[in-house]
Parts: structure tokens; C-alpha cells; sequence
């Protein structure tokens, strides 16, 4: 907790307009937050709301000519705004996405080996062939899947989503993350899996301390994960706080809203992610 | 996804703290697409009017007949003597000779978009509609007359029914349909699915009544965008089939009969093949930038529709 | 894979066989007696009859039709009417000529188009891409005979750099393949740019640039080594068209292959030759399309390893 001077990720005045065919839209509306060490910071919001926006802008994934960002996004103090070739410095070593949709994510004609080697050589710290091969190994092996020797052998159409997510997750550990970025990791998985893939990210996360800055629209996963919550309404921060008081004592219409498509027993609720993950 | 600001192809007026700068608005993928469509719509209506305009109105142009030959001008340079396009070695006016002959490339071009339009949308939403062995056969005609030496077979049907106006066109048509075919197939299949069509079969609507009353109307005008490209290249075959013989013959003088005539003085007289051949390059090229131009145009507006 | 395989060899037959028929079928149903015209305007009614046996035309259709089809089983389809050689034999004698025209064509297209197409992709919508866009436009609204004709006028007669005419040294190759090959580019070089845009566009590529990917890595490995997948078939098939569809262009330059053969065979009406030429090409595409079938799998994982129980 000694470092929280630095913050891992501090956000300021952060906008995102995208130039369409329809107009420019303000997605993402000055939004301001930080994460220190450690810290789960959740963005909360339905579909539309600006959510994933603001995540992948400021990973700067959003193409250029479609998106103008503005404001301040520091990370480790440096502001990669203001400098863009400095994300690069970032993306792949301390900085890592895990993406919402797993079936996607993947280069479907290269192996899981060959994606997991890549993301091992563009962190740095290892080299050489076998070493790298180890790692993969190891690394497979640390998000729990079985019989590791096979799956990198194999290409992304052979596994099922929630193993790609499980793989995607060890190309995240690859980078030796500082700062993590979940953009709705859980969504597009069948609800069967998505307990077990928040439990790795929950552990991940507890045991290497790593900061996360999680997209969701279930608040559920925001109340098991979180240590602060952003909800966000129209591009904008509508209410922030603890996990806790957002949770249990809501301000906002919108947030009450947003509990109680959730019934409140429980961690989180499997069938209610379903419904509106459909939506 | 209301807020709205302003079109990206106007300067955002009520951007309120907007960090987009008119430049950036100017370079975004957005403005630059419609740029390019709007540029190639241009040019593409000017190019084909400049060809389509003085050919519709040849009759009315005061330029000597086509036909009319004059031994004494034979094989006159552009510009002399009041010939714009200068004289073929009969001494006929090479302007008026394209621009009537022009009148049956198209013509024929025309003809057999609307021929092959009709059995491709016909047959094509059969096999989507109905599927099963419809579809099979179908699909299966299409797949092998793509494997087939096309031009092979159109030749040998011309040159075994005679290069008639109705077996050119024709001929065309059938080279054609598999294009629009497969297009309204797919189209369809689409379609189908949609819930109007399952309450029309609710209330016990016939099949074929649902649709050619309700599917083909609707997947008519995005089908129809291939007609240009279709007209493009009719009017390329036709002249390649007129270029080996196989084109109508007199009084007919097409593009393709045109050049292949040139052929022979090509040393002497440049003009005679390269004004009929510009003339072709022309028109296509403006056609196919209209019918590129429409579709991308088509594919935004349906992008927006369901971005609402 | 093991009854795909048959599969396909089967479909591929059948078509050839349709087209055969077909072919059959219409010299036979065109206006006009063949036999006149084999023998010439000024044949006697003996001489008619003669060339009816000899080519079996006094025979009912069907018969005809049954004989026919074992010709085509022995490969023997007659004799040229104007060659006075075996049909096929003088076909194939063509073929490597066409194949020469078709295989460089291909070639030049690939090595143009496919950088082009990348350009393009990455310059999507600036003016320097438009005005290439336009070009490859006119590229493909070019007529390949007109083409070719400027182009011999070009470099053969105003600068003599190539010959005019025929295949008399390979320097003779390099315009036919210039004209056949403007057309292929335009084709391949918008599909390359419609694939690589795909790809830029898809999830998997931004997410590889989130973890650190360099862009050319993306570029090359990512984006090129999908979209290579559907252009290298788009490229299968399109020579596969081209060994009938040089027909203009043999014609242009005097180039001796299959496509100026037909013509020949067509104007003096040499029905074996027309058959045996219709015959070969068919069997020629479907083949070269059966290769590519065959390749695919190799290139492109999802279908040579099949899915997995998904979920």
C-alpha cells in the first residue's frame, strides 16, 4: 500500500468522440478515476453505456480515424495520451487485456503455442526455444488447463471458449501484468464456465497483486471483485464509491436499477448474466 | 446512442468542449469513405454521360450518316475535313460509326442485363425460397457452368445459330445469370427467415405468392445494385464477341466489329482503334464506378440502419 | 476427407460430361447440316452422304449419342476435319502453349496484386488509394483485345522491343501476359485489399496489437496470413478460368494455343476439333479446381482439423 502515490492507471478528463457516418458521438464523456496497486476498480454499466469504450481507448485499440481521445491517461505516471508512441512501450509488457468475446481474440490459423510463445518473446524476459516452450507450459499450467502438451499443438477453433479464455488469460500473465484490463471477461461464456474463469482472475489477482481495472454490466461480478465501482450512464460517471456503499446503498435510480435485475442472495447470479448477455 | 452532435461532413457547431478539431473531422475514416464514394459517383455519372448522352442523341447530332462512304476521304486523321474522329478506310465518319454502332453495343447490353436479371432473380429465389432439390439442381447448374470454358460455348452458340441480335443477347444473358443467381439466393435465404414470412405462412398465404409478393420486392433493390456491374459487362463480352467475328453483322458495326476492322491499319491509322476502344474503356469504367459508388453508398446507409 | 475426395472427383466428372453433351447436343440441334458444311458449298450428294458415314451423321441421335460416348471413353474424338490429325492429339499439342500464357499470367498478376492489394488496404480511402482504385477499375473495364492491340502497337511496331507476333522466343511471352494479367490484377489486387481490411478489422488482430504485437508482425503475419487463404483460391480459380478464357488474346498476338485453335476450329466448322477442344478445357478447369479443393485444407487449419465440441 506504500506505493499508492503512484497509481498503476490514473485516469483525468478522459473523452472519447467518435466521428461516424451519423455524427460525432460523445461515447465516453470526462471520466476521472485511478487504481493503485493491487486495486480492482470497476467500470459498471449496460450495453451502450461506454463501457468498453472507455477500456479499449484507453488501451488506444479504438481505430484512428474513428476515435479522438482527449484528456490525461497515465500509467506508472506516464501519460500515454499525450505521447502515443509510449502505449507501445506498455501493450505486452506489465500491460494486458483479456478480452470479451475468447472465440474471437485469437489468430485462428496460428497454434495456441505459437500466440503464447509470441506474447512470452514480446515481454522479453525469456529467450531461447526451449525456455519459451517451458513457460508456455507453465503458464497453461497455472490457469488450469489439462494435458498442457496438447492444447498448444492445437488451434483456437479446438478449444472451447471458456479454455480460450483460460489460455488468453495466460498470454495476459506472459506480459507479467501490472495492470490488467477485463472487458467483460465472462460475458460470452456459457454461464457453466464463467464461475470458474472469475475464480482464476480473483486468485490471479490476489496472489500476484495485480491491479484490475474490470468492465462488466453484471454487478454482481462488480460486488465480488471490486474494490471501488464507477457506474457509468450515457459516457458518464454517475455515481463512485466503495464496492460496498455502491452495492448496498445506491444514490442513483440507474444503479438501483441495475441491482436489482440482480436477486441479491448469493455471489453473483448465473441466470441473470444469461439474460443479459442476450440483450 | 442519441447524442448526436453533428454531421462529420460539417463543421461540429455545437461541439461543446469537443476535442475534435475540423481536421481531425476531415480525416476520419467516416468522412474520408463518403469522400471516396461521392468522388467516384462523379466521376462515374460524368464518364458515363459522356458516352451515353451522345449516343442516345446520334440521330438528332448533326454528323454524317454512318454508312455513307467517301473513297476520296478514306482514312482522314481526326479533326480534317470536319471529321472529329477522323474517317475508316471507306471514308465513313468514324464518330458517327461509334456513336451509332453504340447504339447496338448498348442495346444488346441493356437486353441482356434485363434477360439475365430475370432468370437470375427467377431462378435464384426458387433455390433460396423452396431449397431442398430446387436448391440442389440450382446451385449445382450454377457451380458447373462456373467451371465451364464460357467463351468456348458462347462462340460455338453464335457460330452455330448465326449472330443474330436475339442469340447474341442471349447468349450474354446466360453467361450472366449466375452472378445474379447466386446473388438473390443468398439474398433470399435471408429473407426467409425474416417473421413476416412465417406469419404469411400462418395465414395461409400460397408459398408462391408470399414470394413473389413479399421476398422478391424486398430483396429486389439490393440485387438490383449488381446491375451495373452486370451492364459493364455485357457491353466488355459483347464487343470481345463482336472482336472474333461473332458480333451482328451489317449494317450493325458495334464497338468490337469496329476495332477488329481497325486492326489492320493500326500502323497507319491509330485512330481507327483506339477512339472505339476509349469509347468502351469510358463508358465501363464510368459504369463500374457507379455501380462501386451505389453499393458502398448501400452498404453505409445499411450499416446506419442498424447502428440505431 | 476420405469421401469428400471421391465426392468431388465425381461432381467434377459430371460436369464435364454435361458440358460435352451439351456441346453435342447443340451441333446438332443448329440450324444447317453439318455434313454441308464439312464438305464444302459445292459438294455433291454423294459426297454429302460420304462425310454423313464418315462422321456418322446419317445415323438417329441417340445412336449417335451412345457412339459418342464411347469415343469419349477411348479418348479417340475423331478426326480434325482441317488438321487431318487425331482431334485431341491436336489439341494437346496446343495445350503447353495456353498452360505457358496462363501459368505466367497468373504469376505476374499474383506478384502485382497482392502488394498492391496491401497498399490499398492500408491506405483505405486516401486520394493516392482512390486514384488507384480508379485505376484498377479501368484496369478491369479495360477490353483485353483493345489492349492488346495498343500494346502491340506500342512495343512491337512504334518501339520494336518485342516480337509482334506468334511464340518464337520467350520475349514473345511478355505482352500477351501483360494483357491477360491487367485484368487479374484489377480482380485480385480489390479482393487482397477486401480481405486484408477484413482482417484489420478483426477482433483478434486489435487484441494482438494489445499484447504487444508489432505491426508488422500484424500486418504480414496476422492479416496476410489469413487473408492469403481465400485470395490464394480466388487465384486457383482464376487461372483455371483463364485456360478458356485467353481465347481473345491468343487470337490478338497469333499466340498457338487453345484459344486461337478454337476459333480456327469454329470458322471452318471442325465439329471434332470443337469437341475435343471443349472436352480437354473442361476436364483441364475441373481438374485445376479439384487442386485447389485438395489445397485448402492444407492452408487454412479450421478445415483440416475440424471443431471441436464447442461450449
Amino acid at each position: 500500500m506504500k506505493e499508492q502515490d503512484t497509481a498503476v492507471l490514473e485516469v483525468s478528463n478522459f473523452s472519447v468522440e467518435l466521428m461516424t457516418d451519423n455524427g460525432i458521438f460523445k461515447a465516453v464523456n470526462n471520466v476521472s478515476f485511478r487504481i493503485g496497486h493491487g486495486e480492482t476498480v470497476t467500470i459498471i454499466g449496460e450495453s451502450g453505456s461506454g463501457k468498453s469504450t472507455t477500456a479499449m481507448g484507453l488501451l488506444q485499440l479504438l481505430p484512428q480515424g474513428l476515435a479522438a481521445l482527449s484528456g490525461q491517461v497515465k500509467i506508472k505516471g506516464e501519460d500515454v495520451l499525450a505521447n502515443p508512441k509510449a502505449i507501445t512501450k506498455f501493450r505486452g509488457r506489465g500491460l494486458a487485456l483479456i478480452p470479451q468475446d475468447p472465440m474471437t481474440a485469437l489468430n485462428p490459423v496460428a497454434t495456441i503455442g505459437s500466440q503464447l510463445r509470441e506474447a512470452i518473446k514480446v515481454a522479453g524476459r525469456i529467450t531461447g526455444k526451449q525456455q519459451m516452450q517451458s513457460k508456455a507450459v507453465e503458464l497453461l499450467e497455472q490457469v488450469r488447463i489439462p494435458r498442457v502438451e496438447e492444447q498448444l499443438k492445437k488451434f483456437p477453433h479446438q478449444l472451447s471458449g471458456g479454455m480460450l479464455q483460460r489460455v488468453l488469460i495466460a498470454i495476459a500473465l506472459a506480459s507479467e501484468p501490472e495492470l490488467l484490463v477485463a472487458d467483460e471477461p465472462t460475458s460470452a461464456l456459457d454461464v457453466t464456465v464463467q464461475a470458474g474463469i472469475l475464480d482464476l482472475l480473483l486468485e490471479l489477482q490476489q496472489t500476484r497483486g495485480i491491479s484490475v481495472l474490470m468492465i462488466t454490466h453484471d454487478i454482481g461480478v462488480a460486488r465480488l471483485v471490486s474494490d471501488t465501482i464507477h457506474v457509468m450512464k450515457s459516457g458518464k460517471f454517475i455515481e463512485s464509491g466503495p464496492a460496498a456503499q455502491i452495492v448496498d446503498a445506491p444514490a442513483e435510480e440507474y444503479t438501483r436499477a441495475l441491482l436489482s435485475a440482480v436477486p441479491r442472495l448469493g455471489e453473483w447470479d448465473e441466470t441473470s448474466m444469461v439474460a443479459k448477455g442476450a440483450s | 446512442m442519441s447524442t448526436t452532435i453533428s454531421n462529420p461532413t460539417q463543421a461540429p457547431q455545437s461541439a461543446r468542449s469537443s476535442a475534435v478539431t475540423k481536421q481531425m473531422l476531415k480525416k476520419s475514416s467516416a468522412a474520408r469513405r463518403a469522400r471516396s464514394t461521392r468522388i467516384k459517383l462523379w466521376l462515374g455519372t460524368i464518364l458515363t454521360l459522356v458516352v451515353v448522352v451522345p449516343i442516345a442523341l446520334a440521330n438528332l447530332l448533326p454528323i454524317a450518316d454512318p454508312n455513307m462512304q467517301d473513297l476520296g476521304a478514306r482514312r482522314l486523321a481526326p479533326l480534317v475535313d470536319g471529321h472529329l474522329f477522323g474517317t475508316d478506310q471507306l471514308g465513313r465518319d468514324l464518330l458517327s460509326r461509334v456513336l451509332f454502332g453504340g447504339q447496338t453495343s448498348l442495346m444488346i447490353g441493356v437486353l441482356a442485363v434485363v434477360v439475365s436479371g430475370a432468370i437470375g432473380v427467377i431462378l435464384g429465389s426458387i433455390a433460396g425460397f423452396y431449397g431442398k432439390w430446387a436448391d440442389v439442381i440450382i446451385s449445382r447448374v450454377l457451380e458447373a457452368q462456373m467451371s465451364l470454358p464460357l467463351l468456348m460455348m458462347l462462340l460455338l452458340v453464335v457460330a452455330l445459330f448465326g449472330p443474330s441480335i436475339p442469340v447474341i443477347t442471349g447468349v450474354i444473358a446466360i453467361a450472366q445469370w449466375p452472378e445474379v443467381a447466386r446473388l438473390t439466393r443468398s439474398l433470399v435465404l435471408v429473407e426467409r427467415e425474416k417473421p413476416y414470412v412465417d406469419a404469411a405462412k400462418t395465414l395461409g398465404l400460397p408459398k408462391l405468392r408470399i414470394l413473389a409478393q413479399h421476398v422478391i420486392p424486398n430483396v429486389f433493390k439490393q440485387a438490383s445494385l449488381v446491375i451495373l456491374l452486370l451492364l459493364a459487362q455485357a457491353v466488355l463480352l459483347e464487343s470481345a464477341l463482336s472482336f472474333l467475328g461473332a458480333g451482328p453483322q451489317r449494317p450493325f458495326s458495334t464497338w468490337g466489329r469496329l476495332i477488329s476492322d481497325g486492326q489492320d491499319y493500326i500502323t497507319t491509322s491509330w485512330w481507327m482503334v483506339t477512339l472505339p476502344g476509349l469509347f468502351i474503356v469510358i463508358l465501363v469504367v464510368g459504369v463500374n464506378l457507379l455501380g462501386d459508388a451505389l453499393r458502398d453508398g448501400n452498404l453505409r446507409r445499411s450499416s446506419k440502419k442498424e447502428g440505431k | 476427407m476420405l469421401t469428400y475426395l471421391p465426392k468431388r472427383i465425381g461432381q467434377g466428372l459430371l460436369t464435364v460430361f454435361l458440358t460435352v453433351s451439351v456441346v453435342f447436343l447443340l451441333i446438332r440441334m443448329a440450324p444447317g447440316d453439318p455434313a454441308a458444311s464439312f464438305a464444302g458449298p459445292l459438294a455433291t450428294n454423294e459426297q454429302l452422304a460420304a462425310v454423313r458415314e464418315q462422321f456418322g451423321l446419317d445415323k438417329p441421335l441417340l445412336q449417335q449419342y451412345v457412339i459418342f460416348i464411347g469415343q469419349l471413353f477411348t479418348g479417340h474424338l475423331g478426326q480434325s476435319y482441317s488438321f487431318q490429325a487425331p482431334a485431341v492429339q491436336v489439341v494437346m499439342d496446343r495445350l503447353p502453349y495456353t498452360l505457358t500464357l496462363a501459368t505466367s499470367s497468373i504469376l505476374l498478376a499474383a506478384l502485382v496484386a497482392i502488394p498492391l492489394g496491401m497498399w490499398m488496404a492500408r491506405r483505405s480511402d486516401t486520394d493516392a488509394e482512390l486514384g488507384v482504385n480508379v485505376l484498377t477499375i479501368a484496369g478491369q473495364s479495360m477490353p483485353d483485345f483493345w489492349t492488346g492491340i495498343m500494346l502491340l502497337t506500342g512495343f512491337s511496331v512504334l518501339i520494336p522491343l518485342f516480337p509482334a507476333s506468334g511464340f518464337t522466343t520467350w520475349g514473345g511471352l511478355v505482352l500477351p501476359t501483360i494483357t491477360v494479367a491487367i485484368l487479374q490484377i484489377a480482380l485480385v489486387s480489390r479482393m487482397v485489399k477486401r480481405e486484408m481490411v477484413t482482417n484489420f478489422n478483426a477482433p483478434y488482430l486489435n487484441i494482438a496489437r494489445s499484447r504487444g504485437v508489432s505491426e508488422r508482425v500484424l500486418t504480414w503475419k496476422y492479416a496476410l496470413g489469413n487473408a492469403g487463404i481465400p485470395v490464394f483460391t480466388a487465384l486457383g480459380t482464376r487461372f483455371a478460368a483463364m485456360l478458356n478464357g485467353v481465347v481473345v488474346v491468343e487470337v490478338v498476338f497469333g499466340w498457338p494455343g487453345v484459344g486461337s485453335l478454337i476459333v480456327r476450329a469454329l470458322e471452318t466448322r471442325d465439329y471434332p476439333l470443337i469437341q475435343a477442344t471443349v472436352l480437354i478445357t473442361a476436364l483441364l478447369a475441373v481438374v485445376v479446381q479439384l487442386l485447389i479443393d485438395l489445397a485448402y485444407p492444407l492452408l487454412d487449419p479450421r478445415v483440416r482439423l475440424g471443431k471441436a465440441a464447442s461450449a
